[in-house]
């Protein structure tokens, strides 16, 4: 369970994240939705302890990021904005190293991997180098380094980014599947169908602010919008500036 | 401790299948001994050249005398142009002697004989030969002078009121580590070179692969990251010092030293002495090179920058080199600047005091780990992690 309290972040003059509180509770899925530049990948890059806020508190398991991120980061399974692979290595050697850099090793660590290969399909690439991947094959390798020590919080910034129809559909089965073991997923989206046909919950930031939280019949309510997309455009204030 | 390694580890394996990493580790082990070779062929070529040298004099016919001390002197006696000066300024020859025409008549009256030496004053890479030349006439000159002093009852003392004695202070073994000191240029290069690219890869590459942020949201401290990437860069390094000094040692081995007079000799206590001093550098040169390539957003970027970086060995081996520094204390704990003056010791065969090394092996370890320290900290900075 990750719970966020009034984070807060400046950069220069500019509040990027602005008082923002939510709690992910074990097996739901949590989406932020959002324009770009609302706020998500700060929030997100927080919660994963790469930046330091301003104020605010963030608790993944009870371990508080600020006090200690190690502990912290050893509980969330991390597919960061950047996703960048090592070229001269293979999947199988991305997953390795990411496991042995959790402290997993020897048989442990293999059986893990051969798991996420199978999980994520990726029996024909395992043992090539990642040179050359299509962004499909490459997400899938970020993926399976993100997952490989078995973490019960799952942080997913604009997962589906860059990929087709059915790397999105493959994508959308396994955050279900996380859910059902009852992992806590929290991911980010710029897309009003990708968060409403996945999320238990729906949290929509707008300029470094929560503008509405609920889950999607909730929203709907809230927004006197029948369609979720128009809700979104609603809760964010977008209809002002665009006619 | 785990972690480190397993950092190490995908570094070196990551190291190992990039070319370019790979031909900068291997590039100084190959290229020095043949340049070594190729510099020693040419001084070796150079003396053999000298030792059977020509000397034109024209109307050589009017000083017998001189020709037949020349010859019996080991040097050939040709025939000069019929324009000497001309030859000369255009280089065909380095000098021509003239024979005067009376030479023959003062030499026989005992007068001082004149004899002309025309040579071109600008031309600085003629005046070895020039000066072998001037220095065989005035041999011949005293040489007769005192046979003529002698002659007349009178002692060859009279004449030489004062004699100045050379007594060369520097052994055999001196010139040689003075000419070893450019060579060893090639190794402390090499501590440089080796490791570099694996270097700028494990910092800078990280950065322009946007690699670097799903790094660090592993797990692990900044330190224990940037320990494994500076062992791996290290073992990289000292391969490269290791495999410079072993070819080199091969190549000297072949080349002809006994015939430049110069007396080397690898034993292996001299091999292990000169890697045990030479081998810490590896982790100053490393640490000092992410330092550096952990501003670098781009290889490329960081690649100009460490490459600014190469030119500081250079500047203490040249002042060693200019000044003939000797071995001082204060020199010790100045990487580079140490290992230049200790490994010119070392092979000049005349190690004193222990201490000096150990200063220089712990001085350059703490500085590299101090760059580390440094780059760690820099690994936590928000404008490094996303600065782009």
């Amino acid at each position: 369970m990750i719970r966020v309290e009034d984070l807060r972040k400046h950069f220069g003059e500019v509040p990027a994240v602005d008082g923002i509180s939510f709690e992910a509770p074990d097996g739901q899925v949590t989406g932020l939705l959002g324009p770009n530049g609302a706020g998500k990948t700060t929030t997100l890059r927080m919660l994963y302890g790469l930046m330091s806020p301003d104020a605010g508190h963030i608790e993944v398991d009870g371990s508080q990021v600020a006090d200690d991120p190690q502990a912290a980061q050893a509980k969330m399974g991390i597919l960061p904005d950047s996703r960048g692979l090592y070229p001269r290595l293979t999947p199988r050697e991305h997953l390795r190293y990411f496991g042995q850099l959790h402290q997993l090793d020897g048989p442990t660590l293999d059986a893990r991997i051969d798991e996420l290969v199978q999980l994520l399909d990726m029996g024909s690439i395992v043992d090539r180098r990642a040179e050359g991947f299509s962004q499909g094959e490459r997400v899938k390798t970020a993926l399976g380094r993100a997952l490989v020590h078995d973490p019960a919080n799952v942080i997913l910034d604009e997962p589906t980014n860059g990929l087709d129809v059915m790397g999105t559909r493959a994508m959308r089965s396994l955050i279900r599947r996380m859910r059902e073991e009852g992992k806590c997923v929290l991911f980010s989206s710029h897309i009003m169908q990708e968060v409403s046909a996945l999320c238990d919950r729906i949290i929509i930031i707008s300029t470094g602010r929560i503008v509405a939280a609920g889950t999607p019949d909730e929203l709907r309510e809230q927004s006197g919008q029948a369609n979720l997309e128009d809700a979104f455009v609603v809760l964010t204030g977008l209809d002002e500036v665009a006619p | 401790m785990n972690q480190v390694l397993a950092v190490l580890r995908k570094e070196l394996i990551d190291g190992l299948r990039d070319r370019r990493s790979v031909v900068s580790a291997l590039l100084f082990p190959l290229l020095a001994p043949m340049m070594v070779t190729f510099m020693l062929n040419i001084q070796a070529e150079r003396k053999r050249e000298s030792m059977d040298m020509e000397i034109p004099i024209v109307s050589a016919e009017r000083a017998p005398d001189l020709v037949n001390w020349i010859e019996r002197s080991g040097f050939t006696v040709v025939d000069g142009p019929e324009d000497p000066e001309e030859a000369v300024r255009e280089g065909d020859l380095d000098f021509v002697f003239v024979v005067p025409e009376d030479f023959a008549e003062d030499f026989a009256e005992g007068k001082t004989a004149e004899i002309e030496l025309v040579h071109d004053g600008t031309k600085k890479d003629a005046s070895a030969s020039i000066g072998r030349a001037r220095g065989l006439i005035q041999s011949y000159s005293r040489n007769l002078g005192t046979l003529r002093l002698i002659a007349r009852g009178v002692s060859p003392q009279i004449a030489l009121p004062v004699k100045i004695e050379d007594v060369d202070a520097a052994s055999a073994r001196q010139k040689a580590a003075h000419f070893m000191s450019f060579i060893l240029v090639y190794v402390i290069m090499a501590a440089f070179m080796a490791g570099m690219n694996l270097a700028i890869d494990s910092t800078a590459g990280e950065r322009e692969r946007s690699s670097f942020e799903p790094l660090l949201v592993n797990p692990v401290t900044r330190l224990a990251l940037a320990l494994g990437k500076w062992l791996a860069a290290v073992v990289f390094s000292a391969t490269g010092i290791a495999l410079t000094l072993g070819s080199l040692v091969f190549a000297l081995q072949q080349a002809s030293l006994q015939e430049l007079g110069i007396n080397l000799t690898f034993s292996v206590p001299v091999i292990a002495g000169v890697l045990f001093t030479a081998l810490p550098l590896a982790f100053f040169a490393s640490g000092m090179q992410m330092l550096v390539s952990s501003f670098a957003r781009s290889f490329k970027e960081a690649q100009t920058y460490v490459s600014l970086l190469i030119v500081i060995p250079i500047i203490p081996t040249v002042f060693v080199i200019l000044y003939s520094l000797n071995n001082e204390w204060w020199m010790a704990p100045i990487p580079v600047l140490s290992q230049q003056v200790l490994l010119t010791e070392i092979l000049g065969g005349e190690t004193g005091s222990i201490f000096p090394y150990i200063v220089s092996g712990l001085s350059s370890f703490a500085l590299g780990l101090l760059s580390i320290w440094v780059t760690a900290r820099l690994f936590a900075r928000e404008k490094i992690i996303f600065g782009r």
